[in-house]
């Protein structure tokens, strides 16, 4: 017997609950201004680029990685990191990616698997490439645990 | 290595337990000490433990030889009971229950039959969501009591009319309390919360306490004073909170995985990042040393000062599966059956109790997939201090969701498991 009515279910109780916590509450906003972060994220793409043309990888995984954008009103800069972190991983050759993986400091460990899942969450978008991203968070897991991937579930300052 | 004591108390999970008369207090220089040593003797002889198992009832069990048996069983509450406290020198039990009740326990005798039992008083909580956590103060005067009310009730005993009575700390408290651990001197209260924050309040009462002197976290001290807010960098329910043996510094485990530890006077928050899954329950060993324990099945010594912490290592032994009775002696373990060869016994049982086929190559049966390799075979709900002094613990205690009781040496480091090899890196 299925249930006749299942309206109530869609009825956002949290509109009648004045105490009601938000989404935003539970992170301390980035102080940065949105505007300010889309440039820095866009000079930090072109010294990537110009990391990578000189190969050094973890230069630019660690540039791209400090100091991320967050927050509800940064989606342009955070695509714009996902992308430049795709390019990055893109052109990094397979076996260099456990070394890569283990130099990195334990804050960029925590982005970096943000950003595997959040291009995970978006196949075909871009450059993304699924077995790319596979290969990575393998290699990263094996490094950083369960709790690298424990932290980048939890953390609400999402990528 | 000493090998930690393990207890099978029941077959379902063990939602927190609780010791009497807590050992870590028998060198504590305070008054009345004579009297204090003749009820230590004659409580060692009678070692209690009470747990939830789960349910709506609390458990005791008394120690008999290498054994616990059940002895009393306290039921009152509604519904599951989430906390249980046990005051060492006062022989109380609080409780605390998602019926959004809390119990005082003392031991009276039953008018009708003579016999001691335990008699419970109701707290007048006044809160509309399940209790969630209950600790007692260190003068066993007052006691917390968390709730997914987003309130702690700080409770005090009322003589006038017999009955114990809460007063609320409510702000700025966004979400359920999960935690809270009390100051040593008898007046601050941590907390750790759903809304990602480990916070400390004044909890003083006036008729009940004397001014505190001053500390680290502040001079005046009214009540809900909030004397600091802390969260870790990636956020994270703040599943336990614990004030060092001074009461100087400040521990709490969130669900990023990590331990932060709060130098109020420093400024200085050092996140120690697990390799591993969350942990939910930390209790400080000394002054420079925690454990904590949770979803990753064993308990991490943690250690460090005010320039910094790390990890050093689990107390449990992960590097053989434990089922083989004596399993630390070989690789292989004994047989649990007389001298049967273990080898082919366990080759046969599996194939027959569990349709595997012989292992490829021949290799020695090892433990089942299922098994880990660590004592606690489920989650580790709740650790509390055993044995030692506040600021030098000898033992601690651990519960889990997989009924078992594990008594653990502090000093009895091994190595850092594979899990947790690479946890500084970089």
């Amino acid at each position: 017997m299925a249930p006749t009515d299942v309206k109530f279910r869609k009825i956002d109780v949290d509109a009648y609950d004045e105490d009601v916590l938000l989404e935003t509450e539970l992170y301390d906003p980035d102080p940065r201004d949105p505007q300010q972060v889309i440039e820095e994220t866009k000079a930090r793409a072109a010294a990537v680029r110009s990391s990578l043309s000189k190969g050094d990888i973890l230069g630019a995984l660690v540039t791209i990685l400090d100091n991320p954008p967050y927050g509800s009103n940064a989606e342009e800069a955070k695509n714009l990191t996902l992308q430049t972190v795709v390019t990055v991983l893109n052109s990094t050759k397979a076996t260099d990616i456990p070394n890569v993986v283990r130099s990195l400091p334990p804050e960029a460990q925590d982005t970096l698997m943000k950003y595997l899942y959040k291009g995970m969450g978006m196949p075909g978008w871009g450059d993304v490439s699924g077995s790319v991203l596979l290969g990575w968070h393998e290699k990263l897991t094996e490094v950083a645990g369960t709790g690298c991937i424990v932290r980048a579930m939890t953390d609400r300052r999402m990528a | 290595m000493a090998a930690p004591e393990v207890f099978n108390v029941s077959q379902s999970p063990i939602t927190s337990h609780a010791f009497n008369a807590d050992r870590t207090r028998q060198f504590s220089m305070r008054s009345d000490q004579l009297m204090r040593w003749f009820l230590i003797l004659f409580r060692t002889f009678a070692l209690e433990v009470a747990v939830s198992l789960n349910t709506n009832e609390v458990q005791l069990f008394s120690r008999s030889g290498l054994d616990w048996t059940p002895t009393e069983t306290l039921s009152e509450h509604d519904k599951i009971v989430t906390s249980i406290d046990w005051a060492p020198n006062s022989n109380r039990i609080v409780t605390a229950s998602q019926d959004r009740n809390a119990y005082v326990w003392q031991q009276a005798s039953d008018p009708l039959t003579g016999r001691v039992v335990w008699k419970p008083t109701l707290v007048l909580l006044r809160i509309n969501r399940a209790a969630t956590f209950v600790r007692w103060s260190p003068f066993e005067d007052k006691f917390a009591v968390a709730s997914g009310a987003r309130a702690i009730a700080v409770c005090s005993f009322d003589p006038d009319n017999n009955w114990w009575i809460a007063k609320q700390l409510k702000k700025p408290i966004r979400s359920t309390v999960l935690s809270v651990d009390w100051h040593p001197n008898n007046v601050l209260l941590a907390a750790g919360s759903a809304d990602m924050k480990a916070r400390v309040f004044s909890a003083y009462i006036k008729d009940v306490d004397k001014r505190p002197p001053p500390s680290v976290w502040g001079e005046k001290l009214p009540f809900n004073t909030v004397c600091g807010e802390y969260s870790s960098p990636s956020g994270g329910w703040v599943h336990s909170v614990g004030f060092s043996p001074s009461g100087d510094v400040l521990a709490f485990a969130s669900h990023d995985s990590t331990v932060s530890v709060v130098y109020p006077g420093g400024p200085a928050i050092y996140t120690i990042r697990s390799n591993s899954l969350p942990y939910v329950s930390l209790t400080w060993t000394s002054e420079d040393s925690i454990v904590a324990a949770g979803h990753d099945c064993q308990p991490v010594l943690l250690t460090g000062g005010p320039s910094g912490w790390q990890a050093v290592g689990s107390l449990d032994d992960t590097t053989a599966p434990k089922s083989s009775v004596g399993g630390r002696g070989g690789p292989t373990g004994s047989s649990p059956v007389g001298r049967l060869n273990s080898a082919a016994f366990n080759t046969f049982r599996n194939a027959d109790s569990r349709g595997l086929g012989s292992s490829p190559g021949g290799g020695t049966p090892l433990a089942t997939d299922t098994e880990l390799f660590t004592v606690h075979q489920n989650t580790i709900t709740d650790i509390r201090a055993y044995e030692g002094a506040p600021d030098a613990v000898s033992r601690v205690s651990t519960s889990g969701v997989d009924g078992k009781l594990v008594i653990w040496n502090v000093s009895a480091v091994s190595g850092l498991g594979t899990k947790l090899k690479a946890l500084r890196v970089g």
